[in-house]
């Protein structure tokens, strides 16, 4: 409730702020960016996470953004998958999993799991059907938009949608057989 | 129940994760307020999130994500039946003690409803999963035995070479030699999958030696063995997991699974008996899901009937 009550007042600080920059929106926004942070998982480090987020955001930045809020928030859930990814590569690798990974690339790009597990992922993409899988890619590889996917192929949204979740959902139930493997 | 509990999280991570890919999603707070809901919910997302990001290392071109990979396996041309998934089973598996029912004869007859799955534990540590709708026989006179009476049960055995563990099922008795394995046995129909290590299925008739990876089929009253075919290891025994991965399979064998492990009746009608199944069934609580997949991947229709389901052309 008191996070509730604190992001409605740095609601009203939003809009002059956005003026300042990425430095305004962090500052008009902390309280926000913080309660985010505590509840994606940082905890007690939110305040430590968001410097990190500070000087990730500050150093990088380049060229004006559409809408810095959003911008700042994604960067802010990035900042904890990275972070998640970090800690679990560390896992893998004392687990001696390390050698095992498809490709190895430094920090947060490698990827974490193993090249039988892609496969194993890469198959139960396909077995969700050719609709699914064909839309799955367009969506998550091509980037395209689940509307335009629509459009491209005559189906509703509402199609588009159920397939993705239904791959989302193999890829969910894949997840659980590596954890338990 | 833990298991809801983990696939409500991951439905609603999924929906986060499609959402967020969108240029100009923004609804940052919203999503704050629902995994401010539970703390396991943030740990679910990351762990999906995480996997999503790992696609990017999936080869680039369409033709990879078709089912051209399956296809050296398929080549025979057989129908074949695939499981995918391996183990929720923390999840959905209740963890029971050895029941000691029908002391009288010394035996321990185990029986699970359909929907039900239990995991027992022997003295040797050995792990037997069994799905619903099954019923399993102990003999306290032999602890490295057991019998499959009916229905499904995957058993990972602790091998010691002194004392094979034997499985027995219909006529014929599995032996394994170091082994995790999945034996369904229904209507006159004995099917073994092995996942690790060896087993010797038969040992008086066929003798046959199946190793990880390969599998049979075999009908009651069959003159010749059954044929070996190849099986993905890792979805022997996916009725652990939530989902049900088919290549051509008959209608009714679908149902007899769904009935096993999700206690969902579905009645397949004269008329849809010829038809057979591609596809990956999601078995969660939604019934009418994972029914109506089934039927509109197969090309029939499905009906409401009393407490299940009937599936007709």
């Amino acid at each position: 409730m008191a996070f509730r009550n604190k992001f409605r007042m740095t609601e009203a600080n939003e809009r002059s702020d956005a003026a300042h920059g990425i430095e305004g929106v962090l500052l008009a926004n902390r309280d926000r960016i913080i309660r985010f942070l505590t509840v994606r998982g940082a905890g007690d480090a939110a305040e430590d996470l968001f410097q990190d987020l500070w000087m990730r955001l500050t150093e990088r930045h380049s060229g004006p953004v559409a809408d810095p809020l959003s911008y700042v928030m994604r960067a802010a859930n990035n900042l904890m998958l990275d972070r998640y990814r970090s800690v679990r590569q560390s896992q893998l690798r004392d687990k001696a999993w390390g050698e095992a990974s498809a490709v190895q690339k430094p920090g947060a790009e490698a990827v974490l799991i193993s090249r039988e597990q892609l496969a194993m992922t890469e198959r139960a993409i396909a077995a969700t059907g050719d609709r699914p899988a064909y839309i799955f890619r367009r969506f998550r590889f091509d980037g395209v938009l689940q509307r335009d996917i629509a459009a491209e192929m005559g189906i509703s949204i509402s199609t588009v949608e159920a397939d993705l979740r239904k791959v989302y959902a193999a890829l969910a139930a894949v997840r659980r057989q590596f954890d338990a493997g | 129940m833990p298991a809801d509990h983990v696939t409500a999280s991951e439905a609603q991570a999924i929906d986060w994760i499609v959402r967020q890919r969108a240029p100009d999603f923004a609804d940052w707070d919203g999503f704050a307020d629902r995994l401010a809901e539970d703390p396991g919910h943030a740990e679910i997302y990351d762990a999906l999130a995480s996997l999503d990001l790992d696609l990017d290392a999936l080869p680039p071109a369409a033709p990879s994500v078709s089912p051209a990979n399956d296809r050296a396996e398929n080549d025979r041309g057989m129908p074949r039946r695939w499981w995918l998934g391996g183990a929720v089973a923390a999840a959905i598996v209740g963890v029971v003690a050895l029941p000691s029912l029908d002391l009288s004869d010394g035996r321990d007859v185990i029986q699970t409803a359909a929907g039900e799955h239990r995991t027992i534990t022997l003295a040797d540590g050995s792990r037997i999963e069994i799905n619903g709708g099954s019923t399993l026989r102990l003999d306290k006179d032999r602890p490295r035995f057991a019998r499959l009476e009916s229905g499904e049960a995957m058993f990972h055995v602790v091998h010691r070479t002194d004392s094979p563990f034997v499985v027995e099922t219909g006529g014929t008795q599995i032996i394994d030699l170091g082994t995790a394995f999945n034996v369904v046995r229904a209507d006159n129909r004995t099917a073994v999958a092995v996942s690790e290590g060896v087993v010797l299925y038969s040992p008086d008739r066929s003798k046959l030696r199946l190793v990880a990876g390969q599998a049979i089929d075999a009908r009651d009253g069959d003159t010749q063995p059954p044929r070996i075919r190849l099986v993905d290891t890792a979805t022997v025994g996916g009725w652990r997991s939530g989902l049900l991965v088919y290549d051509g399979a008959a209608l009714q064998t679908v149902a007899d699974d769904l009935k096993r492990t999700a206690g969902i009746s579905v009645q397949i009608d004269p008329s849809a008996s010829r038809l057979s199944f591609r596809g990956t069934l999601v078995v969660d609580k939604a019934s009418d899901r994972t029914v109506a997949d089934l039927a509109a991947l197969s090309g029939a229709k499905a009906e409401r009937r009393g407490d299940g389901w009937v599936v007709s052309r």
